[in-house]
């Protein structure tokens, strides 16, 4: 056990793309540390469902958060103390299904987050029912005929969003993911990585994307040309697809202001709740 | 002719500045160092309906509106046949003849004259206060004043108009009623208001909320005055983000609160949840409206009790109290803040329309409100849910070199999921030691208002409690009023001892959640439960008729 694994007892199925994320992030974690961002500042969250597990097992301080929300959970952590660095892990049921609104306007609103999608395309802890991007025609246990739906492009979707910094990796990558977390995490605004992760038990796409995944040569300069890297499906690209600079969320609401460092103390609120009253 | 309680309404379509009208008499009357209460009875729409704004004033606290008022100005021909037979005996009624034509009662071509000025219809609200300060005899220097302060917008013209107004009004009402002036002048708000600034005193840091009526100006009071106050307002896309947000923010060391009405309070249920589970202190607030579902918007119901006391799945501590008063809502909000972060658990503040956008003159001790402390963490190696004797185990905010775990899923000390019988057994236990450590704080706090001490007692709660005791003063009353302010844990210590009595409920719900409670919690056996379920708060006059009713005949 290193010093970023807690003791919980890892319960993913051997050869999980979730192993590939939980080593990517710990590498992260150090080249971001050699950069001098400290690991008590970087604050984690989940949602639900086999990805949400790498909250209990990394060493790291943050929030469990329930189904969809966690994207809503991290926003508030960042309002309270923007000092902090706050990264949500979230599965593709939370990310585009349950939460979807949440991750819109996060990117809409340039929310200083970011968030690592573990998109396996299936529901594994519920034993394998499709997800907001499962091919059409997936088999699972609510959709025994094949589901009707087509799937949603995460990428394209973010780039409508307005989001400041788009990426995608694959966990079989490892350094390469590793790099995306770090610079997702040192973008001053939103900041989304879809990451392709195979399910061995529901949904084992390794065989596909072994294939399909090649590294990108270059940030795509453009929103269009980012919009044309994300809608390719005779490759799948990965690397950094987009990243421009705004102004967060926080800065916007409040400049340079910490909600929680820079309290107004009881006497003066008092002043301030007279003067306001004029009493 | 003197009044001991005196009742000005204004009635006209939105838009024509009803609400302005009425909030100015207030202040006219504050300014008189008398005592008011305001009702803005306003319909969910932008332009026309029906809207009326109503003050009573007297030199005592006044707790309630009288719907039968003293002097009745109708803008327009709905608010004429609507109020024309709600006078007091000596009362009159003043209306815009443009619109209602030939009535009883005495006419003024508020329409006509506003006419020769732009935006006329915006303009007739003006008109109601003048005729009000002709008839309580406040000469044309000082009306000039009062149009100056409150019409700022196009002041000219309004002055203009007022004045106009002012000396063909004045011979037909001059003097009609003298209100002898009041002991000080005191603040105007509004219960919404009040609980704004309990919880900015009570250290709030960020509010979160999204819009919906009637906690909508909550976060107006809040947004409007973020950087005086020094706190920062966030209205996100929806509730779930709301309560999720400030659950967050929580987790970093916010004081942080959120308001809703039953709707949007229903799309926060998953998450108030797991405020429950994580053990965050957050502070909600619940301004109802008469549902189910979309119900009547702009309108007041205590419907939500047995809602609000079961709020979120699963077995955890929960507070609610309910303010009595606009008063009390200030001190309330403080004290509730400050003990969701005592025992790390979420609370609600129950409040209805009726408290929420009714306005009073009030006194505020600001010192008198609490102050939200956290227990912290001292040193050493750092558990998020150490299982302490009394239940509570401190808090430690980031960023930190202690691993700091909070988890929606049960969990051990440390915050890392478990599903082991023992450590599930063993947090349970750890959050009902605090909730019974709540339970014998609470024991030492005041949690129960009693407003005096003959026959009969009478049990309320909520924004009811304030249409009660004027309802005792409006029909000279004896009685004992009971308020529980906390409705969970419910202090049964306290209530006991009127277990036995045969009592009277008042409560507007129509099936008597209030009641019910009551039964349950201390096996009261009501004489009577006085119900209003039709949107609009008592009149204390027919409330104090149906008490009597039930205390000579029930």
């Amino acid at each position: 056990m290193d010093d970023l694994t807690t003791y919980a007892e890892n319960t993913w199925c051997p050869g999980c793309g979730n192993f590939g994320i939980f080593n990517a992030f710990k590498k992260a974690v150090r080249d971001l540390e050699k950069r001098g961002i400290e690991r008590g500042k970087i604050i984690i969250s989940a949602g639900i469902g086999c990805h949400g597990k790498i909250v209990d097992y990394l060493k790291l301080s943050g929030l469990y958060s329930i189904h969809g929300r966690s994207m809503a959970t991290v926003q508030g952590i960042k309002i309270a103390n923007p000092d902090l660095k706050v990264v949500t892990f979230a599965g593709d049921g939370d990310a585009f299904g349950e939460g979807i609104a949440h991750l819109i306007f996060a990117a809409k609103r340039n929310a200083d987050i970011t968030v690592i999608v573990h998109d396996n395309g299936v529901y594994g802890l519920t034993t394998g029912q499709y997800t907001p991007t499962s091919e059409k025609g997936f088999r699972g246990p609510s959709t025994p005929k094949g589901s009707i739906e087509e799937p949603l492009n995460p990428l394209s979707l973010m780039l409508e969003a307005g989001a400041t910094f788009v990426a995608r990796g694959y966990p079989v990558k490892t350094d390469h993911l590793a790099e995306i977390f770090v610079q997702a995490i040192e973008h001053e605004g939103f900041s989304f990585v879809d990451v392709l992760q195979p399910c061995v038990s529901f949904n084992n796409t390794y065989q596909k994307y072994n294939a399909l995944v090649e590294a990108i040569d270059h940030i795509p300069q453009t929103y269009e040309e980012a919009m044309a890297a994300a809608k390719r499906n005779d490759r799948l690209l990965v690397g950094i697809l987009y990243k421009i600079q705004k102004p967060p969320f926080h800065k916007e609401l409040y400049g340079n202001w910490n909600p929680v460092l820079k309290r107004v103390p009881r006497g003066e609120r008092r002043e301030r709740i007279l003067k306001l009253l004029k009493i | 002719m003197k009044k001991e309680v005196f009742t000005f309404l204004v009635g006209g379509e939105a838009g024509q500045g009803v609400k302005k009208a009425g909030t100015t008499a207030a202040r006219l009357f504050a300014s008189m160092g008398r005592q008011i209460f305001e009702m803005d009875d306003y319909q969910s729409l932008i332009r026309g309906g029906h809207n009326f704004s109503v003050v009573s004033t007297a030199t005592r606290q006044i707790t309630s509106q009288y719907i039968k008022a003293d002097l009745v100005i109708a803008l327009d021909k709905r608010s004429y046949d609507m109020h024309k037979e709600y006078l007091t005996n000596e009362g009159i009624i003043v209306y815009n003849s443009d619109v209602v034509g030939n009535g009883k009662g005495i006419a003024v071509p508020l329409t006509t004259e506003a006419k020769n000025y732009p935006n006329p219809n915006l303009r007739v609200g003006v008109g109601a206060v003048v005729t009000l300060a002709a008839a309580i005899g406040i000469n044309k220097e000082n009306l000039k004043k009062i149009i100056e302060n409150e019409y700022r917008r196009d002041v000219e013209n309004n002055v203009a108009y007022a004045l106009n107004i002012y000396d063909r009004i004045y011979p037909k009402i001059a003097d009609t009623f003298t209100l002898d002036p009041g002991d000080k002048e005191r603040s105007i708000i509004t219960g919404n208001e009040a609980i704004a600034i309990g919880a900015a005193a009570g250290g709030l840091d960020i509010y979160f909320a999204y819009p919906m009526t009637p906690a909508s100006s909550i976060l107006h009071y809040f947004a409007a005055h973020d950087r005086e106050l020094g706190i920062t307002v966030v209205h996100p896309e929806n509730e779930i983000a709301v309560i999720n947000m400030a659950i967050g923010a929580i987790f970093a060391g916010a004081r942080a609160m959120v308001g809703s009405s039953g709707g949007g309070f229903a799309l926060m249920q998953e998450s108030f949840s797991l405020a429950g589970m994580v053990e965050a202190p957050l502070l909600c607030i619940l301004s109802s409206r008469p549902g189910p579902s979309t119900g009547v918007p702009t309108y007041t119901e205590q419907g939500d009790l047995r809602f609000a006391l079961s709020q979120g799945h699963g077995d955890f501590p929960r507070i609610v109290a309910s303010p009595g008063s606009i008063e009390e809502a200030f001190y309330l909000t403080a004290e509730m803040l400050e003990i969701v972060w005592r025992f790390q658990t979420p609370g609600i503040l129950l409040t209805e329309k009726h408290l929420s956008e009714s306005r009073i003159s009030v006194d505020i001790a600001l010192k008198k409100a609490k102050w939200a402390k956290p227990l912290l963490h001292n040193g050493g190696k750092y558990n998020r849910y150490r299982n302490t004797e009394n239940g509570i185990s401190p808090l430690l905010f980031p960023p930190s070199n202690e691993l700091i775990k909070w988890d929606s899923y049960e969990h051990d000390e440390t915050g890392i999921t478990t599903e082991n019988p023992d450590k599930i057994a063993q947090m349970h236990d750890k959050r009902n030691r605090k909730h019974q450590t709540l339970i014998d704080y609470m024991k030492t706090m005041h949690t129960v208002n009693v407003y005096g001490d003959k026959d009969p007692v009478i049990f309320t709660y909520g924004s009811t409690t304030m249409s009660v005791l004027e309802a005792l003063q409006a029909g000279n009353i004896e009685g004992t009023v009971v308020q529980p302010v906390y409705l969970a844990p419910l202090p049964v210590w306290e209530l006991d001892k009127y277990g036995h009595s045969d009592g009277i409920i008042v409560e507007q719900s129509c099936t008597g959640q209030f009641a019910s409670l009551l039964k349950e919690k201390i096996g009261i056996v009501p004489k009577a439960i006085i119900k209003k379920y039709d949107g609009r708060p008592f009149d204390p006059s027919e409330l104090a008729d149906a008490l009597k009713e039930v205390i000579h005949h029930g």
